[in-house]
């Protein structure tokens, strides 16, 4: 399987991205949070969930999130922003402890911004080079805005 | 004039370095021509009809002399020698290199200027009045607020991937919208409650382009300490809900007009209650701290109309028309409001040389504390000028092409660069500027007709405002042909409306024919002081259709 990026190091991925509905779901899979809400009685253990662009993150008010130890965000093309607000809802609304995995067509270059919106995990495209990747991980060391790491705005830290 | 400290520098700085890399890696071909789009976007480089076209943040229009001296040296030794301001409150560079912008970002960092966010689908440049500061019946200053906001939205991690652009602008006067709040993504009223207390007043869904729509009002009043975390709510919303299918309806204003306001009001509403009060939350000493970079220059006491200015006022016709049409009333007793039109014959509307902008900061140096103001109207403003100094800068600006008088009139357009520069353009828009001033150049008959708003845009995208403009003209394309259509009836203000179209579009030598036939049914239809929006008001379009299509039909 391909490498990952997990909290700024390289890594093996242990969990299968499962896009294809008929797959066969095992303990390892991250399966779609619309066919794990509608099968999950029957689906069995599963390492965690992922979200299409479009989903929102209220389909899961009901769901105890901690129960997962992945949850993914897909990005449909680098430029569709959605998941940045879905990653921080899971953050600071759901307050998700685990990884939160961006999955799909996001770019190195956004590496920065996902970091602050609460994503840890990142399962690039398969031609991307994770170490050029890495060396794109902070390209800010100050920033105005709250993020997740640090909620707290400039003003409250000038 | 807000002035960086090590953690605005450091940002710039930082940004540059990031750029650079990106810029190398595309020219090495490790990134690709569609991952560099947005990255180029977000930091204002277009690739142009002729060439990459470089566009500069002036936040809410603020510059000091240095800063514009500094846009002269660039435009200088990496352009043209000529730059454009935009409608934006920015400076366009239509011919610079992409492998000398890293460069070029280096030095505007310099002197605290940037190109983050000028495009792209993020939180653009926030835009004001350029009188803020200076004008008698503003609510507060809006700058504080404008810099509270730029800060806010510059690299804002959870808003840089938008469906699409995002605009604010922000007003505080009742007697005038300068910063045509009510067609932006989202306009701010500074108001003042019963209580004394600052807040804003919330316009949510107006905009141009293909659905030209104003803005409605989603609150009467957020308190000025909820601002962010309000607009949070708001743009959290419209990146989650708003339309990614299709970019034409993919602006906000879709958006709220395909819920509704009250459906729009309650989802932002459900967002907020998780947000207000949250660290966001914007703290009084905040609010000081940016106040106190828009304190009053060092003002004399001095008296309004010297003796200098009144009896120069009765002697030179030429001075007493500027003054009347160039200058505007400051709140501080013994100033003016001065605004250096961008609008000479010869020269397309907005654009300014090298030697120009040299010029207006020297005389932003010389008469106004050393800063200056860009108008949405595309003119340069010295806010803070001597009433006794005013005849000697006149003098000056008529000597660098700024003092033509028509502030406000026919002739003072708002023209995007059209086909000349644009490769979105249907037709150009430069020579029907052009047209139209050589036709309406008697400054009396112009003078008899009064403010008017005149906008054109080479296309449907309307950088121009022809929307709201009282006459918009239009660039459309008919079988490869450049054919204008003309609008009536718009207006940018507190009394905001789109306009309506005449009719079938007109050739391009038929342009100003056209707009002198509608001068002429005003003319014959106004009561007396009545503006050409209030007669076009009153008396309907079927008067000025007619005539405009009298003789071809
Ligand atoms: C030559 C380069 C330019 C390009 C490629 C360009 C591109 C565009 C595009 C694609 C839109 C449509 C946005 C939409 O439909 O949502 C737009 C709108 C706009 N642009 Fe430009 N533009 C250029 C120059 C300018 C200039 C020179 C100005 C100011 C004079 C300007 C100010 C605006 C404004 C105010 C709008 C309308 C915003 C609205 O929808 O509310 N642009 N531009
Ligand atoms: S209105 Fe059209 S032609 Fe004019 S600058 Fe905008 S995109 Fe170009």
């Amino acid at each position: 399987m391909p490498k990952l990026i997990k909290d700024g190091a390289i890594i093996d991925n242990q969990y299968e991205w499962q896009q294809d509905p008929e797959a066969v779901i095992s303990a390892n899979s991250i399966v779609s949070a619309q066919k794990w809400l509608a099968e999950k009685d029957t689906l069995g253990d599963v390492a965690g969930i992922w979200l299409e662009a479009g989903d929102g993150t209220d389909i899961l008010n009901d769901v105890d999130l901690n129960q997962f130890d992945v949850i993914g965000i897909h990005f449909p093309a680098f430029a569709d922003g959605r998941g940045f607000s879905y990653a921080r809802l899971l953050r600071e609304r759901f307050n998700y402890q685990g990884e939160v995995r961006a999955l799909g067509d996001f770019i190195p270059d956004q590496l920065g911004y996902l970091l602050r919106v609460g994503f840890n995990g990142f399962q690039f495209a398969e031609e991307v080079d994770l170490e050029k990747a890495l060396l794109l991980h902070k390209p800010f060391s100050v920033a105005y805005q709250g993020d997740v790491a640090d909620p707290r705005p400039i003003f409250l830290r000038r | 004039m807000y002035q960086y400290d090590a953690i605005d520098q450091q940002l710039v700085e930082e940004r540059v370095a990031q750029f650079r890399d990106q810029t190398r890696r595309y020219l090495n071909e490790e990134l690709s021509e569609q991952e560099f789009l947005p990255l180029r976007l977000q930091n204002g480089l277009y690739v142009q009809r002729y060439a990459p076209m470089l566009r500069i943040a002036i936040p809410y229009g603020m510059l000091s002399s240095t800063q514009l001296r500094k846009l002269a040296d660039i435009s200088r030794r990496y352009d043209r020698a000529y730059g454009h301001f935009s409608t934006r409150q920015n400076l366009q560079l239509n011919w610079p290199k992409l492998e000398d912008v890293p460069d070029i970002l280096a030095e505007l960092a310099d002197v605290q200027m940037h190109a983050v966010q000028t495009s792209g689908n993020c939180i653009r440049n926030t835009t004001t009045d350029q009188y803020a500061g200076v004008i008698s019946d503003e609510v507060v200053d809006p700058r504080p607020y404008c810099e509270l906001i730029r800060q806010w939205s510059t690299f804002h991690p959870e808003f840089a991937f938008l469906p699409r652009k995002f605009k604010i602008a922000v007003n505080a006067t009742e007697s005038a919208d300068r910063a045509a709040t009510q067609v932006h993504d989202i306009g701010l009223h500074i108001k003042k409650n019963e209580a004394g207390e600052i807040g804003f007043k919330v316009i949510v869904g107006g905009g141009l382009g293909r659905t030209p729509m104003v803005g409605v009002t989603i609150s009467e009043f957020v308190p000025r300490e909820d601002l962010l975390t309000y607009l949070d709510a708001i743009i959290r919303v419209y990146n989650q809900q708003g339309r990614r299918d299709n970019k034409y309806k993919a602006r906000i204003k879709i958006l709220v007009k395909a819920l509704g306001i009250e459906e729009f009001r309650r989802r932002v509403d459900a967002e907020w209650a998780h947000l207000r009060g949250s660290e966001s939350t914007v703290p009084m000493s905040e609010f000081e701290r940016l106040a106190s970079f828009f304190t009053e220059p060092a003002y004399q006491s001095l008296v309004n109309q010297p003796e200098v200015l009144v009896s120069k006022l009765a002697d030179s016709a030429g001075f007493a028309r500027w003054y009347e049409r160039n200058t505007f009333e400051h709140k501080q007793a013994g100033y003016r409001i001065v605004t250096l039109t961008l609008k000479k014959a010869g020269q397309a509307p907005g654009d300014a040389t090298a030697e120009q902008m040299e010029k207006a900061a020297n005389l932003a140096d010389q008469f106004s504390f050393g800063e200056l103001r860009v108008s949405h109207e595309q003119n340069l403003v010295l806010a803070d000028v001597r009433q006794d100094q005013l005849i000697e800068l006149w003098e000056a600006a008529k000597d660098a092409g700024f003092a033509t008088p028509t502030l406000g009139l026919l002739t003072d357009m708002i023209c995007c660069p059209g086909g000349d520069f644009c490769a979105l353009a249907n037709a150009k828009s430069i020579p029907i500027a052009a047209q139209i001033q050589d036709t309406f150049s008697d400054l009396d008959y112009l003078y008899d007709l009064g403010n008017i708003d005149l906008n054109i845009s080479g296309c449907m995208n309307a950088c121009g405002h022809h929307h709201v403009g009282n006459i918009g003209i239009l660039g459309v394309d008919k079988k490869g042909e450049e054919f204008y259509q003309v609008s009536i009836g718009g207006a940018s203000g507190h009394d905001a409306s789109i306009g309506k179209i005449l009719g079938p579009s007109f050739a391009q030598e038929e342009i100003s024919g056209v707009i002198q036939k509608l001068m002429q049914v005003y003319v014959d239809n106004r009561s007396a002081e009545e503006r050409f929006i209030d007669t076009f008001r009153r008396v309907g379009i079927a008067a000025f259709k007619e005539a405009a299509y009298a003789k071809t039909n």
